[in-house]
């Protein structure tokens, strides 16, 4: 019998005035917890996703051990240099081509985070489930969100996305099921509403009266849906089974929100519209991110920053030519160095979200040393297409886990899954292989 | 009797033609001028022929066939350099294969094909929002963007449903279903301000200001506009106009004189109450007709001495409003006070029409215990009726488009769709969103179906204004000016390029696609006309003189300069990079959209070009003439950049020019069937004499949009029904649009074949 009574986290965000910090007390531990003898501490993961390859020159040091001097690219990293570990040789076999053709672009997005390599269509689409969903799947009861999905680039709006690849492979990282990519939100203006809600005036009883509707709803157009499903072809009915799937979803979320009724003061005004600035626009989902990792409205993020193919233009600094065409630089010097100027532009912009995450305390440590955070691309090198040595940063301890500070480079070939495997086995996910892996990653943790 | 031993005769001399015909026409070409390269040990471009000498694979290869029908027909086959079959086989070759299609097709059982159920992508939501409750929702601010498949948005098997969707959808019901019963607790007024001082407004012209605003309550508003400075005493007053999206909602005469009133700085305003909706918008203030401003030279424009000029806007609100709510009262058709049948009349109306067939009684009578349960929570009876609604928005029904087979496992059941489904289908296809009143009676009525009455429809829906949908819809994705949001030109290199620009070059296009429709035009106005819509912004783009005003109107052209959708700026601007032209893109583009016969994608580690260089060191021309000396490069650039180099007369966003840097353009190039073009004129001429090829690919075009899905195989003898039809009258576009209503897959469906994956056969498409 457990009696002691644990204190919601959360408790201490109600009527918290600007910015949110949480400390991370004993008392806040559950009882239950304690009584099981190891103390929950959660753990978070993200995934930042930047498209079109890096300059590997710029970005892969010489030596292996702790990190010295740091590649161009990584400078703006310099003050967190002993925050995060520099992964070499790790791969996606299932982004290449495999008799497939060309759509390089298109399939290491798609495979980035499944690991499948996805059905070449224009239409039925077809990947895997992300393992940050089979992690989401486990760990996402515990957190109001099961995972949240962010993005900064509209996706196209007509022409073909990569050579006879839907576009539905390059506007997503995280897939929920096979056929059913999860959208990323772009506007800053619906994140926020998604996280602190629309309806933070309402009162507690008119939130209970908008629960017991909301249910009665979806009890009603359920029953629609089954009706419904029982006269369809298959094609159909799976249609209706992700639309029930998704219902089911909500359902479990009103089921949370009425266990935890707080509210998360965001600490910020709410944004309106997208920001025209790139840095803008980064800082404000990365800021909005940080208190939901804070206040524990979810545990796992992932962001794609643009899109696989992308002809953004970085005018911010001085760069009009399309980022895409500037990739294929046929090995000439003056487009290779705007490729670094980008990709080190991007990198600027981590390091602004990861100083934040190492400012805010909690417990003793901070939210970076609890967090697996990893900044990444689908290719290295985006002139040729290639898919090996793929340019993975992980910054964060996982919670004193992690032994951070180096360059630890792998066997060639060895699976980007592994590094799967160990992150998921970090957040509490115990399974034996995922995609093409071959067993966890070595030499990350402290041992 | 001898008729019948004619008949048998002739029988047995077309059989034995066959294999016949394929000795003597297609294996000697193809042995002869194919499989040097294309044999099982060189496999250029991936391709072995070897097996294709057999005559038994034009039946069993027929997607390969055609592929290399298309090639052979081009003249892209065989490449320069390589001995080529004299003219005369080559027809005789096309005239067999084609004709063993036809036959092949003939001797098929017609496949209708089937539609998986399609969920309304954003702005068939949006739409249909507004049709059913009068209320204005930007679908695509709220929810996540809808992906694309076959180059458009309303594809039945990419438009998925996550559960961050979901939510969206349940949010907005009640937000949707609260703003129609009029039920949305209006907050206390508060003020926001648009200043350049502040960055948050945009001077458009002297005359004109811009602010973007969210108004986040339908409500009235305050809107005050404040015009710093003050004109000579004996300067006229002129016409302040204030628009939202475009739309002119108010207007008032101002003066400008100076006012007898001692300020330190003149200033005056003006100030009206407006009822706005919800949703974020571009408000505009400016004069109109402002004859003063000609006179004055631009020195003196934001000199308060010399000159008034709209300064500032500010929006105050909400307060409650006083407009009448059309959409509450739609939906009230009777007084729900009055009991419980009101409520079920009002709740069965609705269903209705968000169900777009009658519901079912089982269907009205849950919504009608649900809307109890607000009873039961304290709340009234119109709180019921809210709530019944939001079911309805969230549920399947509503958010998708389901039709239903007797047999859904049947392959081989072929049936046309009931009237409300075809009503549905019409009404998405013509207008990208739900059907009205009148067409819902027509289907009620059970004679949609009807050939006249189906006519007649199609006629009165075109010529509604939702038939705009059309144009925005299917022209914006295919044609994919879309794009034009989203594409940023180097505005160092483009100086003329901003807002306006971009906006009016849309219009012409769309303008000039609903005018190719709406008087049934020829399809070879998209790809030569004597006409096009311009404002003078764009006038002045063009060079076209004696253009005035910023209302668009169709002109005459003088030149050939223009004309044609190729000549667009709009189309000319998202082929392009941000920073120049690209041939190849171009090229790309024509293959693509207006041949139909996209090229295959490029090997990886395929080199671009030195930007830095183009206009510089050397020409754009001689740079991507050393990237087809690779054979395997040349293969398909040799179409595409001779495609795309007979446009370089036209910028990267479309202004007419002679030189590009230091070299002059050149615009002449020959394709790889031999014809010869010297400008872009000319080039236009022999794309509008491929005519078959343009008519196909705007038909397959059209027919994905309208269907919701990719084309198969199968639907091969319906497009060369149609586009065979068209032809004898030189292929008006208008009747595109019936003939694919009046089509086999557009009027049927059949049952899902079980144990394949639906996969396979898309795939094929897709490769295409």
């Amino acid at each position: 019998m457990i009696t002691r009574k644990a204190l919601p986290r959360r408790t201490f965000l109600r009527g918290a005035g600007a910015a949110v910090a949480i400390p991370f007390l004993d008392s806040m531990v559950p009882a239950m917890a304690s009584a099981a003898s190891t103390p929950e501490k959660p753990i978070r993961m993200a995934f930042v996703y930047v498209p079109n390859g890096i300059d590997m020159r710029n970005w892969n040091p010489a030596y292996e051990g702790p990190l010295q001097q740091l590649p161009r690219i990584l400078k703006p990293l310099e003050p967190f240099k002993q925050d995060f570990n520099l992964l070499g040789n790790l791969t996606h076999n299932a982004g290449r081509a495999l008799l497939d053709g060309a759509g390089d672009h298109g399939r290491c997005c798609a495979s980035y985070l499944t690991g499948i390599q996805p059905r070449k269509t224009m239409v039925d689409i077809k990947a895997g489930v992300s393992f940050d969903q089979v992690v989401a799947n486990q760990v996402g009861a515990k957190t109001r969100f099961k995972s949240l999905e962010i993005g900064m680039e509209d996706s196209r709006q007509a022409g073909d996305c990569d050579s006879g690849y839907s576009c539905a492979y390059t506007n997503n990282l995280a897939w929920r099921s096979d056929t059913q990519p999860l959208p990323p939100i772009l506007n800053p203006r619906a994140l926020f509403e998604r996280l602190f809600g629309a309806d933070a005036g309402l009162t507690p009883e008119a939130r209970k009266r908008r629960n017991v509707y909301r249910r009665s709803i979806l009890d009603l157009v359920s029953a629609d849906a089954r009706n419904l499903a029982s006269g369809l072809g298959p094609t159909d009915q799976h249609k209706l089974d992700e639309y029930l799937s998704s219902i089911r979803e909500i359902e479990l979320q009103i089921e949370r929100t009425e266990n935890d009724n707080t509210q998360v003061t965001p600490g910020m005004e709410k944004p309106y519209g997208i920001p025209a600035d790139f840095a803008e626009h980064f800082k404000l989902m990365t800021n909005m991110i940080t208190v939901a990792f804070q206040a524990d409205l979810t545990r796992v993020v992932t962001f794609l920053v643009t899109h696989e193919g992308t002809s953004r233009a970085y005018r911010e600094i001085g760069i009009p030519d399309g980022h895409h065409p500037l990739t294929h630089h046929r090995n000439q010097e003056a487009l290779m160095e705007k490729v670094a100027q980008i990709n080190t532009y991007h990198v600027v912009q981590f390091a602004g979200w990861i100083e934040k995450l190492k400012a805010s305390k909690e417990g003793d440590s901070n939210l970076l040393d609890n967090s697996m955070i990893v900044y990444g691309a689908g290719l290295s090198d985006g002139n040729r297409h290639l898919h090996e040595d793929l340019p993975t940063l992980v910054a964060g301890r996982a919670g004193s886990y992690f032994k951070t500070g180096r360059r630890i480079v792998y066997r060639r070939e060895t699976p980007m899954c592994n590094l799967f495997l160990t992150m998921m086995d970090r957040m509490g996910v115990h399974t034996e292989d995922f995609g093409d892996s071959t067993g966890p990653l070595e030499g990350l943790d402290l041992a | 009797m001898w008729l019948l031993l004619i008949f048998v005769i002739s029988i047995t001399a077309s059989l034995a033609a066959d294999n016949n015909g394929f000795q003597n026409t297609v294996r000697p070409v193809i042995v002869k001028n194919c499989v040097a390269c294309h044999n099982p040990s060189l496999t250029s471009g991936g391709v072995n022929l070897v097996p294709f000498t057999n005559g038994g694979t034009v039946v069993s290869e027929r997607a390969a066939w055609e592929k290399i029908l298309r090639k052979i027909e081009s003249g892209e086959m065989p490449p320069k350099g390589v001995p080529r079959p004299d003219p005369a086989a080559v027809d005789a070759l096309v005239h067999f294969l084609n004709a063993e299609f036809d036959k092949a097709d003939r001797s098929l059982a017609p496949d209708p094909g089937r539609v998986t159920a399609r969920r309304l992508n954003r702005t068939e939501y949006s739409n249909t929002i507004r049709d059913l409750l009068g209320i204005e929702f930007h679908a695509d601010e709220d929810f996540p963007s809808d992906d694309l498949g076959e180059g458009f948005d309303n594809i039945a098997d990419v438009l998925s449903i996550s559960p961050l969707l979901m939510e969206k959808y349940v949010a907005a019901a009640e937000r949707i279903a609260a703003r129609a019963i009029g039920n949305v607790p209006l907050p206390k007024p508060v003020t926001a301000s648009y200043d350049p001082k502040d960055h948050n407004l945009r001077r458009v012209d002297v005359d004109t200001i811009e602010a973007v605003h969210r108004i986040d309550f339908d409500g009235d508003y305050d809107v005050l506009i404040g015009l710093p400075g003050a004109r000579s005493a004996d300067s006229p007053p002129v016409r302040l106009a204030f628009w939202m999206d475009g739309k002119l909602l108010h207007q008032v005469t101002t003066e400008t004189k100076p006012s007898n009133l001692v300020y330190f700085s003149p200033f005056s305003e003006e100030h009206f109450r407006l009822s706005l909706p919800e949703g974020e918008h571009t408000f505009r203030a400016g004069f109109l007709d402002d004859t003063f401003i000609k006179t004055l030279p631009e020195k003196d424009y934001y000199r308060s001495a010399k000159n008034k000029y709209p300064g500032t806007i500010t929006i105050t609100g909400p307060f409650a409003s006083t407009a009448e709510r059309t959409g509450r009262k739609q939906i009230l058709v009777c007084d729900p006070q009055s009991g419980n049948d009101c409520v079920a009349r009002i709740i069965s109306t609705l269903a209705r029409r968000a169900y777009r067939r009658p519901p079912t009684k089982a269907e009205v009578d849950a919504l009608v215990r649900l809307s109890t349960t607000a009873k039961q929570q304290g709340e009234g009876v119109e709180e019921g009726i809210q709530l019944a609604l939001e079911a309805m928005l969230v549920s399947p029904n509503f958010l998708f488009r389901i039709e239903r087979d007797p047999s859904p496992t049947d392959v081989a059941r072929v049936h046309r769709v009931d009237d409300f489904e075809l009503a549905t289908r019409l009404s998405y296809f013509l207008w990208s969103s739900m059907p009205d009143e009148e067409l819902l009676r027509t289907a009620e009525s059970g004679i949609l179906h009807d050939p006249g009455t189906l006519d007649a429809q199609i006629k009165r829906m075109l010529a509604d204004p939702r038939s705009a949908a059309l144009a925005e819809n299917f022209a914006g994705q295919w044609l994919e000016i879309r794009n034009l949001d989203s594409i940023k030109p180097d505005p160092d290199r483009f100086v003329r390029w901003g807002p306006e620009l971009k906006t009016a070059m849309k219009t012409e296009t769309l303008m000039f696609f609903s005018y190719v429709l709406q008087q049934n035009r020829p399809l070879s106005d998209f790809l030569d006309a004597r006409y096009t819509f311009v404002n003078e912004r764009l006038a002045k783009f063009y060079g076209i003189p004696g253009v005035t005003g910023p209302e668009f109107r169709r002109i005459e052209l003088a030149t050939d300069q223009r004309g044609g959708i190729l000549t667009q700026a709009s189309v000319l601007t998202v082929s392009s990079y941000p920073t120049r032209t690209s041939p190849t893109i171009r090229g790309k583009y024509l293959l693509n959209n207006i041949l139909g016969t996209p090229p295959p994608p490029p090997p990886p580690d395929v080199p671009a070009l030195d930007a830095s260089k183009v206009g510089s060191e050397v020409s754009l021309r001689k740079q991507l003439e050393e990237h087809r000396n690779n054979a395997v490069c040349a293969s398909c650039h040799s179409k595409m950049d001779v495609l795309g180099f007979g446009l370089e007369n036209y910028n990267g966003i479309g202004k007419w020019r002679t030189v590009d840097g230091k070299f002059p353009i050149d615009s002449s190039g020959t394709l790889p069937g031999g014809k010869s073009f010297a400008t872009p004129a000319e080039l236009k001429q022999i794309l509008a004499a491929q005519m078959p090829e343009f008519a196909r690919c705007v038909t397959e075009k059209m027919m994905v949009y309208a269907l919701g899905r990719g084309l198969q195989p199968y639907d091969g003898s319906t497009i060369r029904g149609i586009d065979e039809r068209l032809q004898k009258d030189n292929y008006p576009f208008r009747n595109l649009i019936y003939e694919i209503v009046h089509s086999l897959p557009f009027q049927s469906r059949r049952g899902e074949l079980v144990t394949s994956k639906p996969s396979a056969a898309a795939k094929e498409t897709a490769k295409r």
